[in-house]
């Protein structure tokens, strides 16, 4: 009885509040409208965001959003009567703890789950508006994804509550349960503990991204996520948490006076009052009072002060993100990693990568520091009124600018504080990693520039929310609101920066460059928002509540009062810097730049198709001859090129008209030719220009074709900052650059939803293996022949043999010729390098190996040169010489880490030096990279392949392919065996088993890892010498460039051929079909017989299926050879003691083998050669019968 | 200096009509405003405060307009609320160090001797260390008084001041306040009729918003000479009492009530004249035979009357 009266009053008195309804709308909102933004443009054969999947997936993002917003309902349950003093009242009625507590709770979590049924609601009526509608997936986000969720954060909550007396206490309950929750799941996925992950996941969010990634389209749509395995015990666990919490709330809750929360048990020691009614002399003494700008000044420090004081005291203040950031830095070995495996160097640029991350992600740890800022900002501006001195303070001679500012001040001194702690917890990363190597101005700048800035101007934002909206829990739905439209407006469709407060162009430092370009617009934006913000302050100085009337209509009228000259000024001044330095970048966004949203490039490019997409396939001239004459002007961040192309009418007919694609970016000028041309079109806008010839180009006719290209600083765009060209490491690309012959099929929208909303027929992204005009396309090969101008410091690489170098008025030249024609894609570089030079000398060829590198970046210089000559003289021998005279490698900036090869050049960001691979453990990645794209010398520039599906095959599987067996000759198997796993790591992260097969691959998993893997496999079987002698036989018939191209089909050929019959069907099963292997050693025992021999008795378990691309699974029967391995005491990991390849059918089987040595463990497949997505139970121990 | 309120009206959004044209002449000394729970004395008290706005009306303090230069007014103003918290977890003296900067007392040292004189003249200096969320009501009540005090303010309001006191500290209070109230305007308003009858040189009486009477206490209770009566009856006679008599209040005495009545004569057998005291005063107000009430039937009068009479 008393319980449901409890339950019920708080329920009603809940149910009237304003911030309750305003909960109710937000969530409705969110569940209706994100579901219409996100779902609007969704094509056919793509997921359906209104799937069950999906439901469950936006479900879970309205869960955070519901957790984040809505701590007050739990709060104020736990709490109220505590803070309105209450208490003595209510604890004093004949109530029991159980009532009392429990009519609380179930109130509170009634109304939660009623909001989040809210969610449920506008999800649903959207869904009804999309189309195919299944309520089963509603009932089941709700019930297995929201219900639980809310029914262990409100417990949580209401228990915090209650054991601190403070409804805001929930608040920052909830933000650090999902912050926990997240580092619960990341730690878990940093030690690989993928289903732990699953199962400390408060909201749900790894399993249904897991469900997504390891599901096909067809999969997603149908399948209703179910409520068994991780994903019941997940829910058990919450509900366990929150049943937890609301046991210890009822153990610990005392229904005393004396216990009440928030009151020192202490009470102070009253004195015996000497004097006691004596007239006592009141001393009036003449204080000097002041009250000018210093006083107010001081004012403002005071309470600035004591606002720090009061947060960086408190116990969450400082601990927070000092326990995060501590606690990361202790377990940096575990992230500090290149794909999750190779250490890194950690460079401070590098550390600061992860501890100062932009405002505007929220795919970060330090997401909680907006979150706590907006916690902080609440209390700190409603805490005179929390605290009952309002009056008091509000009636001191402090004027409204100094309250607001000095808030500001303690807030601020905050986040500065947070920022020392993110400092100190860069460097200790680095001493823990053994590198205490520190940029101190990186840091200073970095986090007390850059962050520091950001972050103070997001404090201003919320202050003044929390200072105008003047309702405590509106105020935490409306920062929240603002930091969520800071975070999403690109999302949301509002692109210009001038409009998100806060945003810029972002900023980025390397070695080589610094801050570079990115310093300026940074400013400028930072100038704009700031004086937003100054007028925002304006704002709350106004509108900030003083006195007992917080009305907002009392407050406006009250404003006119406060409006002085001086405010006046302030305005003034502000509302001109707005102009000002809006204005300015206004003129570099929109109007020396165009201004284009991301749609208008969408538009654009499909206008281009419409337009010319006529002129596909029109007979072209091919390009033989490159001549450039380009001047760099690093500091000017300008690069002025004049070129001549040789073009060679190479096709059967005559060819009347040249159709030339400037590249967009630069100013392209108008071309010449050698002989009259008319232009029958111009249209730099779209990148498209016809010059038709007076006398048509007969076959085997050339021409010359010049042109100038200038980049010109033309400072920022609303995208952000050019960064090709740099006071050092200017980098740019033909391909970015100059002009390209004929239509640019290349430059039309691939994505298929995007040409289906553009109205274009569709196309598939890459052309099928079976199509026919694409191993016809022509192929360019070019001399080219560059002088390059830089600064007198620097140094500018282009193709080709150095011919001379000299120096001009201050400036350095640098004459470079190819002496063999390269494939059109080459790139040039300026810098201040220094410069590594080694030199192979092979049976019948030198090639000198130059490394281009930033001075301080030396790491892998050794593995660089090393790997560069192993691969020289391996591939050599086993593929045939090298094209070249010099292979040459040069660093640009950046923080990737991979490397890219063109003909003879190889480049690298400067990530690659932070590859810091351990020397007892980890594969030689560096090694193996450099591996890579030298064998891409071969499997690329000489196998010239067709772009068509599978030609990844052709070039990234046969390069790693080479590296993979260039590792095995050179380092040794140990090395291999490393490579190996690392490889395999792939294959342990979830992911559809539905996919093309091999010879169609499209992605670049098939392209990396399993086509190298296949072609190992296929190498252990056959023996790695015929895979050889295929290669070289594909690179003998199909190499050079000649139409037609070859494509997997010829791979497949040269492979068949020098395959024994026997392994054809294995073959087919690794390369033409999607196949997978379970193959499970299911037990193992073993005798010893009377001659001291020991007997093995293997039973396997094996099903072989093949998966088509939408994931249908189709059971083939198997009849394939596969290895039996049993290991004996002592065998190395991947050489059994017996070795030998049985045959083995579907189904049960028995092995029996008789050898020499006790066995210790035996199984199929020990070296995991076939596809087999469960490898661990390839292999079991051996139990020894007597 | 002189306070001057004008017409001073308030009516609160949910109708509750507070001040109805309220017009005082505050000079300087101590000055009791006197009134019933929910009379409107804090309202007025918050709007002289410059926390509130009337709805109409002028205040002005000397030359300032306390409406409109309400942060002149602030430098001169000390303020003790009816009902104030403090922050638990900082210590009486960091507290009221911070008040004083909040004050405009911006150098350090007589920052400090002002902190030390007020700790010690509410006799908090033994305690000045101790976090003020352990403070009992009354060091909390003197915590307040010490931040009125800061910066000698020439206008001081306290709010229903002496409500959480006990006697002796009570006293104490006071005594501080009448230290004061020789240079400053000093406005205190209660529903202690002692507090008033011991202090102050003027006073006014507010009911439901409307000042009934604005008199000097002693004067006033002079000019009740020989119109109080007193009886002492037994409870069940009350009721016949005070349908043929101006009853203005009531008293338990041992057991027995002794009723006083407001008459110009003798009201008959039985009756005893009592000595005037400003309680008299108070209740003959409210029951509308002095002052501004119009005077209403002797039922109604009565009724109303809440004996808040401490002991």
């Amino acid at each position: 009885m008393k319980f449901r009266e409890i339950f019920r009053f708080e329920l009603a008195y809940q149910a009237r509040r304003v911030s309750t309804r305003v909960y109710f709308v937000v969530l409705f909102a969110f569940g209706f409208l994100i579901m219409l933004a996100a779902g609007a443009d969704t094509p056919e054969e793509v997921a359906f965001l209104n799937a069950p999947n999906g439901v469950a997936f936006l479900a879970l993002m309205g869960v955070v959003i519901w957790l984040l917003l809505t701590g007050a309902v739990a709060g104020e349950a736990g709490a109220r009567d505590v803070e309105t003093r209450m208490h003595p009242l209510t604890y004093t009625a004949p109530v029991s703890k159980a009532d009392y507590l429990g009519g609380r709770f179930l109130a509170a979590f009634v109304l939660n789950a009623s909001i989040l049924l809210a969610l449920q609601v506008g999800l649903l009526l959207s869904s009804l508006l999309l189309g195919p509608f299944r309520p089963v997936g509603h009932l089941a986000a709700y019930f297995v994804i929201a219900l639980p969720t809310a029914f262990a954060a409100t417990a949580i909550q209401f228990a915090v509550a209650v054991r601190h007396g403070r409804a805001m206490a929930a608040y920052l309950a909830s933000v650090i349960l999902l912050v926990a929750s997240a580092i619960a799941i990341g730690m878990a996925g940093l030690f690989q503990q993928r289903e732990l992950a699953r199962l400390v996941d408060l909201v749900g969010f790894v399993s249904i991204v897991r469900e997504q990634e390891a599901s096909s389209p067809i999969e997603w749509n149908t399948r209703l996520f179910a409520l068994e395995g991780l994903m019941l015990a997940n829910r058990l666990v919450w509900i366990g948490v929150g049943m937890g919490a609301l046991a210890i709330t009822y153990r610990c809750f005392r229904q005393d006076f004396a216990h009440a929360p928030g009151l020192t048990l202490r009470q102070a020691q009253g004195h015996p009052e000497r004097s006691r009614g004596v007239r006592e002399r009141l001393v009036r003494r003449d204080v000097q009072r002041r009250f000018g700008f210093a006083t107010a000044a001081r004012q403002t420090l005071a309470i600035g002060w004591t606002s720090f004081r009061a947060i960086a005291w408190s116990r969450t203040g400082l601990t927070l993100v000092g326990a995060l950031a501590f606690g990361s830095a202790f377990v940096s070995t575990e992230w500090m990693l290149h794909m999750e495996e190779i250490p890194l160097l950690p460079r401070t640029e590098e550390v600061l990568a992860f501890y100062a991350p932009s405002l505007r992600t929220v795919e970060t740890l330090w997401i909680i520091i907006p979150l706590l800022i907006i916690f902080y900002a609440g209390e700190l501006v409603w805490r005179e009124r929390d605290a009952g001195v309002s009056e008091i303070v509000d009636t001191a001679p402090v004027p409204e600018w100094a309250l607001f500012l000095g808030k500001f001040l303690g807030l601020g001194l905050v986040v500065t504080a947070w920022m020392l702690i993110l400092l100190a917890a860069g460097m200790l990363v680095q001493v823990v990693l053994g590198y205490p190597e520190f940029n101190m101005r990186l840091y200073l700048t970095a986090l007390f520039g850059f962050q520091l800035a950001d972050y103070l101007l997001f404090v201003l934002l919320v202050l003044v929310v929390h200072e105008v909206v003047g309702q405590k829990q509106l105020g935490h739905v409306a920062a929240l609101g603002a930091y969520g439209f800071i975070v999403f407006a690109p999302r949301l469709g509002i692109q210009h920066k001038l409009l998100v407060y806060g945003s810029d162009l972002g900023w980025s430092y390397t070695p080589m460059t610094g801050f570079g370009p990115f310093v300026g617009p940074w400013l400028w934006f930072k100038v704009y928002w700031s004086a937003w913000a100054l007028l925002l302050a304006v704002a709350a100085r106004l509108l900030l509540t003083r006195g007992r009337e917080a009305g907002l209509g009392v407050r406006l009228r009250m404003a006119r009062r406060r409006f002085t000259r001086a405010t006046a000024w302030v305005t003034a001044a502000a509302v001109t810097l707005i102009v000002t330095a809006g204005g300015f970048i206004f003129c570099n966004t929109n109007v020396l730049n165009a201004y284009r949203t991301a749609a208008d490039w969408m538009e654009q490019r499909a206008e281009y198709e419409r337009r010319y997409g006529q002129h596909e396939g029109v007979p072209q001239p091919g390009l033989t001859g490159i001549n450039l004459h380009i001047e760099i002007y690093p500091e000017r961040r300008e690069v002025e090129i004049r070129g001549t192309y040789r073009l060679v009418n190479s096709s059967p007919m005559s060819i009347d008209s040249i159709h030339l694609a400037p590249a967009p970016g630069v100013a392209t000028g108008e071309a010449t030719f050698d002989r009259p041309v008319a232009r029958v079109a111009l249209d730099d806008e779209l990148g498209h220009r016809i010059y038709s010839l007076e006398k048509p180009l007969q076959p085997g006719d050339s021409l010359e074709l010049r042109f100038d290209v200038r980049h010109e600083r033309r400072s920022f765009t609303n995208e952000g900052v050019d960064a090709s060209v740099v006071a050092n490491g200017t980098y740019f690309t033909n391909l970015g650059w100059l002009p390209a012959i004929g239509y640019q099929p290349n430059r039309e929208l691939s994505d298929a939803a995007e040409r289906l909303s553009h109205g274009l027929a569709p196309r598939p992204v890459i052309p099928s293996l079976d199509d026919t005009e694409a191993p016809r396309a022509r192929v360019d090969h070019v001399l080219v022949e560059t002088v390059v101008g830089t600064d007198e410091d620097q140094t500018a690489v282009a193709p080709g043999a150095l011919r001379r170098t000299w120096t001009d008025v201050g400036r350095r030249y640098f004459h470079y010729v190819t002496d063999t024609p390269i494939g059109n894609e080459f790139a040039v570089f300026s810098a201040n390098y220094a410069v590594r030079e080694e030199e192979w000398t092979g049976p019948a060829q030198k090639v000198s190996i130059q490394i281009f590198h930033h001075p301080g970046h030396t790491q892998n210089l050794d593995r660089i040169a090393r790997s560069a000559q192993a691969s020289l003289s391996y591939y050599t021998t086993q593929f045939g010489p090298y094209p070249f005279r010099h292979v040459r490698f040069v660093e640009h900036p950046g923080r990737a880490r991979g490397m890219h090869a063109d003909g003879n050049t190889i480049d690298y960001r400067e990530g690659f030096s932070l590859l810091n691979p351990r020397a007892e453990q980890d594969p030689d990645l560096p090694f193996a990279v450099v591996a890579h794209e030298v064998a891409h010398q071969w499997w690329g520039t000489q196998l010239v392949y067709a772009r068509v599906e599978g030609a990844g095959v052709l070039s990234e599987s046969l390069a790693t392919y080479s590296s993979m067996r260039l590792i095995e000759q050179t380092l040794g198997p140990e090395h291999l065996r490393r490579y190996l796993r690392f490889l395999r790591l792939e294959y342990a992260r979830p992911r559809s088993p539905a996919m093309p097969p091999l010879l169609r691959a499209t992605d670049s998993f098939l392209f990396y890892r399993k086509g190298p893997l296949a072609l190992y496999a296929l190498g252990e079987y056959i023996g790695k010498e015929r895979v050889h002698e295929a290669l070289r036989r594909l690179l003998e018939k199909h190499g050079g460039g000649r139409p037609p191209l070859p494509t997997t089909i010829d791979l497949y050929r040269e492979l068949a051929a020098v395959t024994p019959e026997t392994f054809h069907s294995l073959l087919h099963d690794l390369f033409e079909a999607n196949t997978y292997w379970e193959l499970e050693a299911e037990q193992a025992t073993a005798r010893q017989t009377g001659d001291g021999t020991w007997q093995v008795t293997l039973n396997v378990k094996t099903r072989k299926v093949v998966v088509d691309s939408a994931g249908v699974e189709i059971e083939v029967p198997m009849d394939d050879w596969i290895e039996i391995g049993i290991f004996a005491e002592g065998d190395e990991p991947d050489k059994p003691f017996y070795a030998r390849k049985h045959r083995i059918r579907s189904g049960q089987q028995t092995i029996t083998v008789t050898m020499p040595r006790k066995p210790t463990s035996a199984g199929i497949d020990p070296n995991r050669l076939l596809i087999d997505l469960t490898t661990a139970d390839n292999i079991t121990t051996v139990r020894t019968k007597s | 200096m002189e306070l001057h309120i004008r017409g001073v009206s308030k009516t609160y959004a949910n109708g509750v009509h507070a001040l109805k044209d309220v017009t005082l002449t505050i000079p300087a000394g101590m000055y009791g405003l006197l009134g019933p729970n929910g009379s409107g004395k804090s309202t007025l008290m918050r709007t002289i405060a410059t926390l509130q706005e009337p709805d109409e009306g002028s205040i002005r303090l000397g030359e300032l307009d306390v409406l409109r230069q309400k942060d002149d007014v602030r430098k001169t103003l000390g303020y003790l609320p009816q009902e104030f918290g403090v922050y638990p977890k900082v210590s009486a003296e960091n507290l009221l160090d911070h008040f004083a900067v909040l004050k405009g007392i911006g150098e350090r040292r007589a920052r400090r001797e002002v902190v030390e004189a007020l700790l010690r003249q509410t006799n908090l200096w033994d305690v000045r260390k101790q976090k003020l969320g352990g403070y009992s009501g009354g060091m909390r009540q003197r915590f307040g008084v010490a931040v009125a005090l800061l910066g000698n303010p020439t206008l001081m309001i306290v709010d229903e001041p002496t409500a959480g006191l006990d006697p002796a500290e009570r006293v104490r209070f006071l005594n501080l306040l009448s230290e004061l109230g020789e240079n400053s305007v000093v406005l205190l308003s209660t529903h202690i009729v002692d507090d008033v009858s011991e202090l102050c040189t003027r006073m006014a009486i507010i009911d439901q918003g409307e000042i009934l009477l604005e008199a000097e206490p002693l004067r006033s209770v002079d000019d009740l000479h020989g119109r109080i009566w007193r009886r002492v009856i037994s409870k069940e006679e009350l009721p016949a009492l005070e349908q043929t008599h101006a009853v203005i209040s009531t008293k338990l005495l041992a057991g027995r009530t002794i009723a006083h009545v407001y008459s110009d004569a003798m009201p008959g057998p039985g009756f005893e004249p009592s000595e005037p005291d400003l309680e008299d005063v108070y209740f003959s107000t409210m029951a509308g035979h002095i002052g501004r009430r119009p005077s209403t039937s002797l039922r109604t009068g009565r009724q109303r009357l809440e004996p808040t009479i401490p002991s």
